[in-house]
């Protein structure tokens, strides 16, 4: 007996990272679970890692386009008949830059991979779990969602505003049986934050080594998190344990956001 | 294979209420489990129904009193051999007043119960845990420890208090294999709630018991008062191995009702 059995679960950027952790714990306690990402050659190693046969399915696309993100959540109700958990996961930045320097390009960018892809996908999943009167939605956010670092303005606005449509949301739908909640992490070595971190870094006058430090130290337990934490958390809020946490933003950090 | 197999807890207020799940969810993951309570016929009846052999254990003991919260820690170590998990979680008031009409024994009664039961317990726990790099402390903090109802002064000042220590504690220890974390329920219907809610009414002006819950429940999303079985899920998540990087974690349990 799983703690998600029978429960179906969406995940937009599953392939890798935090996603794939959360998808690995999620299909231990029994759900059927839904991968997206762009890679098609990533996605067939991811599926082949987890090796769980039907109960996982890989969905294409770019969540960066809103038929996309509506595209995963109806293609997950294709492909198992509901949906009851969505983790809006994929995000990041680049074009990363002090605010005097910060080009439109970079901050529109980033709106729309972190906070329209959430709210987007948030939007259509509801479309569903209303009329079943059962969901979780656990929105990735990030101890920048609490706190601010300069050069980092993009992704720090980003995550702010999932915060704030994760509050809102989960009041409008708090009696409906569906609650929202949003992780937030302290800086995690994924293989995204090993992509994006180098530019950040220079953005921040930091070498890559020089920013995951200055992570670390801002800690109480000095060093990194990891994603298995992250799914530890998202598995008991998808749990029937979690029906009354909601509108929170919990942090993952090792002791680093001041609330 | 249980979450908690091998580790050994000790609950404040463990005989009922949160503490009580707390404990059958420990026990279920496979944890061995001191109770406290002030009442031995209570303890024993809490024993009887957790029907846990030696697994777990009853100390007797008033969580606002030094030396009986200090005996929890060292009854617990003589009697397991270890200290894996302290949850203190005893806690509330008995005649709360406005700031105004407030008497020094309810103020002082609060600071004991809520906050000095909490250091009491969290620094001899840790003079165990230190030496050994590991250990979870998880306190029963509360929505009131980022809000202020009036009528509950003494409540709401402890638990500010308590989520600071917690805080602050965690820094001190994260790197030698120790988690500090409290957990911030939102309105539970326990016993002491029911014990001592009517009058808590009445100093928050909202007349009765019935008002009492609707107005904590109007201000959450969920519209209904939290479950002590939420809260025991959270604790089990962070007494595990699986929250070794999680800690001066406010953790909500609240549906919805703190805004940060």
């Amino acid at each position: 007996m799983g703690v998600l059995d029978g429960r179906v679960a969406c995940i937009t950027g599953g392939t890798r990272g935090i996603g794939l952790a959360i998808a690995k714990s999620f299909l231990e306690e029994g759900a059927r679970v839904v991968v997206n990402g762009r890679d098609e050659s990533k996605a067939e190693r991811t599926l082949a890692e987890l090796g769980a046969g039907d109960q996982v399915a890989y969905i294409p696309g770019d969540v960066k386009k809103r038929e996309v993100c509506e595209a995963i959540v109806d293609g997950t109700v294709e492909r198992f008949g509901r949906i009851d958990i969505l983790v809006p996961n994929a995000g990041g930045s680049s074009g990363n830059a002090p605010v005097a320097d910060l080009t439109d390009e970079a901050m529109q960018d980033a709106l729309v991979w972190n906070f329209w892809h959430t709210f987007w996908t948030m939007r259509r999943a509801f479309h569903y779990m209303i009329p079943q009167q059962w969901g979780r939605v656990i929105n990735i956010s990030s101890v920048e969602g609490k706190v601010g670092k300069p050069g980092l303005s993009i992704y720090v606005v980003s995550k702010h505003a999932i915060n704030g449509l994760t509050k809102s949301a989960a009041h409008e739908v708090g009696t409906l049986g569906i609650t929202v909640n949003a992780l937030c992490p302290g800086a995690i070595e994924t293989d995204t934050m090993m992509e994006q971190g180098p530019p950040a870094a220079e953005s921040m006058g930091l070498s890559y080594d020089g920013l995951l430090d200055m992570f670390a130290q801002e800690s109480a337990i000095k060093r990194l998190n990891d994603v298995e934490d992250c799914a530890a958390v998202a598995t008991l809020l998808a749990s029937d344990a979690g029906a009354g946490i909601t509108g929170s933003l919990i942090s993952i950090d090792g002791g680093t956001a001041p609330y | 294979m249980g979450k908690l197999d091998g580790k050994v807890a000790c609950i404040t207020g463990g005989t009922r209420s949160i503490g009580r799940a707390m404990a059958d969810a420990f026990l279920a993951e496979g944890g061995k489990v001191v109770v406290n309570g002030r009442d031995e016929a209570k303890g024993q009846a809490c024993l009887d129904e957790m029907n846990a052999g030696d697994n777990a254990a009853f100390f007797a003991g008033d969580a606002s009193k030094q030396d009986a919260v200090e005996g929890l820690i060292d009854f617990t170590i003589e009697r397991y051999g270890q200290l894996d998990i302290c949850c203190l979680n005893s806690g509330g008031v008995l005649n709360t007043a406005p700031v105004a009409q407030m008497s020094d024994e309810e103020w002082q009664l609060e600071v004991d119960w809520n906050l000095n039961h909490v250091f009491w317990g969290m620094r001899r726990a840790l003079q165990h845990m230190i030496p050994r790099e590991s250990g979870r402390v998880i306190v029963t903090s509360s929505v009131e420890g980022k809000l202020g109802k009036p009528g509950i002064p003494g409540y709401a000042a402890t638990k500010h208090a308590v989520n600071g220590l917690v805080k602050a504690a965690a820094h001190e220890n994260g790197t030698l294999g120790i988690t500090i974390n409290a957990i911030l329920p939102g309105l539970i219907e326990t016993d002491i709630v029911r014990a001592t809610g009517p009058d808590s009414a009445v100093a928050m002006g909202l007349g009765s018991y019935e008002n009492l819950i609707e107005a904590f429940s109007s201000e959450s999303a969920i519209k209904r008062p939290n479950t002590v079985e939420e809260v025991a899920a959270v604790a089990v998540l962070l007494a595990s191995d699986a929250a070794k990087n999680i800690t001066g974690c406010m953790f909500p349990v609240d549906g919805g009702t703190m805004p940060y």
